[in-house]
């Protein structure tokens, strides 16, 4: 009796897809595609990932290393075809449209100057309309940040500066994570590019004080005039890969 | 980029250096100094660019904005270089400045007959001066958005319109160009840098005609190959040559001998889209090497200098780009690797950001025995207001076609990238550039186009002349005091080599360096420099070995005095003038 019950119990979980050794589609896919990725065999990987962001699209991580995948393997132009597919299928999807945005920042370093700046701006588009789905510390830092990037003359890093504000507001909220570090770096660089040091400062000083050990704001604390400027014009460089990869996100 | 051939290319260069640095060690205490003489010496005259008419006349002026082109050469054979310098707008003259031997010059251009060109229908761009038919009296070319124009040098002061008897009847919107013997026949041919496709821009009929791309362009105007029949005709051969697929906005082009092999090689700067690096076949084609030489470049190629900048006898060159605080392309130092490869050491050198770029040339200002470089700049020095934030919507509104001239905003009063700084870099000995510009007196804010160098009071300092936009010309005179010792050949080919000796290369070793010039025929944006081979032998007082690599095949050992200008013709050796 018992061993027929645990039959149907088990009969039961496979029907519903319950089963414990039987992984999600999309997480098996991932499986796949980052196992093909660890021996660079990016065909497979980026085939799987694909299907792994597709069955699963809000899945940040998946996005992510997808977008990674494409970095390595140059593919941009196919990021950016598969993730406007994706979000025409998927038009509620807040963080396919953040991994979008990142598919184009993800390109700019390996394109001429002016593509660089169409871009920035698609990616912008993108970011906003990820902001609209789903506010969130990872939007608004996002956006915010991607603000800073643009040249002062089209002064747009006071809407840098907005949108980091939303961010150090809804991580104030929040339980502390070490990637909050970040908010404060940027808003003072924020607040650098709109040409307001003594801000600048007081949120460097700020984000000291719950980081102490942030070599990044200890930095930009010590430095002044001529080494500050290029030490910031340096982060904010278009021809230099940024860091796009969100794992700080999962692993904190 | 490549680091271990950086590594290589600076380690060889430190060794070699240790021993012969010396000079340039002093050479870095001497200040390099030039005065601006342009209206004592009568030659300050202002540049205009085309006016256009009807509702796009505004954005054609803007993508049309240079045309302020300065031609060194002596054209009357009395041993002094005298200049050519254009204007652009309708019925504006050109200048014929014959030198007078004294640091002044007279605008001969109405009686020799060359003050014409810019006529409703063509816009005058680029000139150079160059011995088509090997009579040893230096002819005169004019480019133009339009048909060409081929001067004959009657040799009495006079010039004579042969533009169509020579054939060079094709329409183009040429806006630079070179003369070299690709064939190496012993006749002087031409490459033409052509910007816009061959619409009539003065009739529009179709407003698309600006780029397709702002990157990647595919709808210039290319280039054109005119092989010079040695019977007073030219002849389109461009497709035969393997050039026809070259479809980008040509902007410059500048030829040299980059893989020592005899032959004349050709480098393509090309705005909005990837320049093109070709290889002499010897056989009267070219292949392109671009993917395997140099790769990936900053897409706005402006400008095209050849020299070897590390004297370690492969020469090098040298590409302006756009630097702005809203564009950060870099120029580009293609060092050559010797291998077939060139990698990029703009920012290794100090080279990279000269604002929005136009004419670079290499010159020996202070006679060291390192070649410096002068890099003018800037567009569209106006208004208070920036053109730049009315671009935005250009460049990001979906759909838009930008092809479309209706598409682009009025630039009105407003400034682009103006009132640039001119960048003058002091050559260190050691693979790195010193920016002086300041201390040397040329660090003007003009809208700089052109840059034409030249000795022309025959002292042994290199002079230079700049161009700009809209502005006047500035001549600047080589007071440096304490220069090294110098020499400058004036070379005259016989038989199978060109007159002009365009193509040939000399070798000099003097004082533990051993330096290579090669005569050129126009490179540099809307500029053509002298061509006499210029030396700075440092404080070395003889020359060691001379030898000059004739286009003929024929290499020639000479000795020469130092300190003066020396004219050798192939085979004959040194010459009376």
């Amino acid at each position: 009796m018992k061993k027929s019950l645990s039959l149907v119990w088990l009969l039961l979980l496979i029907a519903s897809g319950l089963f414990p050794c039987q992984l999600p589609a999309s997480d098996a896919d991932y499986q796949q595609g980052m196992k093909a990725l660890s021996s660079n065999d990016f065909s497979t990987a980026l085939r799987y990932l694909e299907l792994a962001v597709a069955g699963d699209p809000d899945n940040l991580r998946y996005g992510s290393d997808y977008r990674q995948a494409i970095i390595r393997s140059k593919e941009f132009d196919r990021a950016l075809k598969f993730f406007d597919q994706a979000t025409a299928q998927h038009p509620k999807s807040a963080n396919l449209r953040l991994n979008y945005g990142f598919a184009y920042v993800d390109k700019i370093p390996a394109a001429g100057s002016i593509t660089q700046v169409i871009l920035a701006n698609n990616a912008l588009t993108e970011f906003t309309r990820s902001l609209e789905l789903k506010p969130s510390w990872i939007a608004y830092y996002t956006r915010g940040t991607s603000y800073l990037f643009w040249p002062k003359i089209f002064k747009r890093a006071a809407l840098g500066v907005a949108d980091l504000q939303r961010a150090m507001e809804i991580q104030k909220s929040e339980q502390r994570h070490r990637y909050h570090v970040k908010a404060y770096i940027a808003l003072g660089d924020g607040y650098w590019k709109t040409d307001d040091l003594v801000k600048a400062r007081v949120a460097w000083e700020a984000g000291l004080k719950e980081f102490p050990a942030s070599a990044a704001l200890q930095q930009r604390l010590s430095l002044k005039g001529d080494e500050l400027k290029n030490l910031i014009e340096a982060q904010f460089d278009p021809a230099a890969r940024v860091n796009t990869d969100l794992r700080d996100l999962w692993t904190d | 980029m490549d680091g271990l051939k950086i590594f290589k290319a600076y380690f060889t260069l430190a060794v070699f250096c240790a021993s012969t640095c010396a000079w340039a060690a002093d050479g870095a205490q001497t200040a390099i100094r030039f005065e601006e003489i342009g209206a004592k010496a009568g030659i300050r005259v202002q540049h205009h660019t085309r006016r256009f008419h009807g509702k796009n006349a505004d954005v054609l002026r803007m993508f049309t904005s240079g045309g302020s082109a300065v031609a060194v050469g002596d054209y009357d054979n009395d041993g002094y270089e005298d200049l050519f310098v254009t204007d652009s707008d309708t019925g504006k003259p050109n200048h014929l400045f014959h030198n007078n031997g004294n640091l002044t010059f007279t605008d001969v251009a109405a009686a020799a007959g060359v003050a014409g060109g810019n006529d409703p229908q063509s816009v005058v761009s680029d000139a150079i001066w160059f011995d088509y038919d090997n009579d040893g009296k230096l002819d005169l070319l004019l480019a133009r958005f339009g048909t060409p124009i081929l001067y004959h040098n009657e040799g009495n002061g006079k010039f004579k319109d042969v533009t169509a008897s020579a054939g060079l009847t094709k329409f183009a919107n040429t806006i630079g160009v070179i003369a070299f013997d690709f064939d190496n026949d012993g006749h002087l041919d031409l490459l033409f840098a052509n910007y816009f496709r061959p619409v009539n821009l003065q009739d529009l009929k179709d407003p698309h005609v600006l780029p397709n791309d702002l990157d990647n362009a595919t709808n210039g105007g290319g280039v054109t190959l005119w092989r010079n029949t040695g019977k007073g005709t030219f002849e389109d051969v461009t497709e035969k040559a393997g050039l026809g697929k070259v479809k980008g906005w040509a902007l410059d082009v500048g030829h040299g001998d980059f893989n020592n092999d005899g032959l004349q090689d050709i480098y393509i700067a090309c705005d909005y889209g990837t320049d093109h690096l070709f290889m002499n076949n010897g056989n009267g084609t070219f292949r392109e090497v671009t993917d395997k030489a140099t790769g990936w470049d900053t897409k706005k190629g402006m400008n095209v200098d050849v020299a070897d900048y590390d004297n370690d006898g492969w020469l090098d060159i040298y590409v302006t780009n756009i630097t702005d605080e809203y564009m950060k392309e870099c120029n580009m130092l293609w060092h050559n690797s010797g291998d077939g490869t060139f990698i990029d050491v703009a920012k290794e050198t100090g080279t990279c950001n000269t604002g929005w770029g136009w004419a670079a040339k290499f010159g020996d200002f202070d006679n060291d025995g390192w070649q410096d470089l002068f890099v003018v700049n800037g567009l569209r020095s106006a208004g208070p207001e920036s053109y730049v934030p009315l671009l935005l919507p250009v460049l990001t509104t979906p759909g838009l076609d930008i092809t479309d001239v209706n598409n682009w905003p009025d630039i009105g009063g407003r400034t682009w990238s103006g009132y640039q700084k001119k960048h003058l870099f002091h050559n260190l000995a050691n693979g790195s550039f010193k920016e002086i510009a300041a201390d040397a007196g040329v660090d003007n804010e003009m809208d700089g186009r052109g840059i034409g160098m030249g000795d022309f009071d025959n002292d042994g300092r290199l002079d230079i002349v700049q161009t700009n936009a809209d502005q006047p010309l500035l001549f600047y005179h080589n007071v440096t005091a304490k220069v090294g010792n110098w020499i400058e050949l004036k070379l005259i080919g016989t038989g199978k080599s060109n007159r002009d000796a365009i193509g040939a290369r000399v070798k000099l070793t003097a004082g533990g360096l051993t330096q290579i010039r090669e005569i050129d025929g126009g490179n540099g944006y809307s500029s053509q420099s002298t061509r006499r081979a210029h030396f700075g032998l440092g404080h070395a007082g003889k020359i060691d070995r001379l030898e000059i690599w004739w286009p003929s095949g024929r290499v020639e050992a000479v000795s020469v005095p130092v300190n003066r200008v020396t004219y050798v013709e192939e085979g004959q050796g040194v010459i009376k003038r």
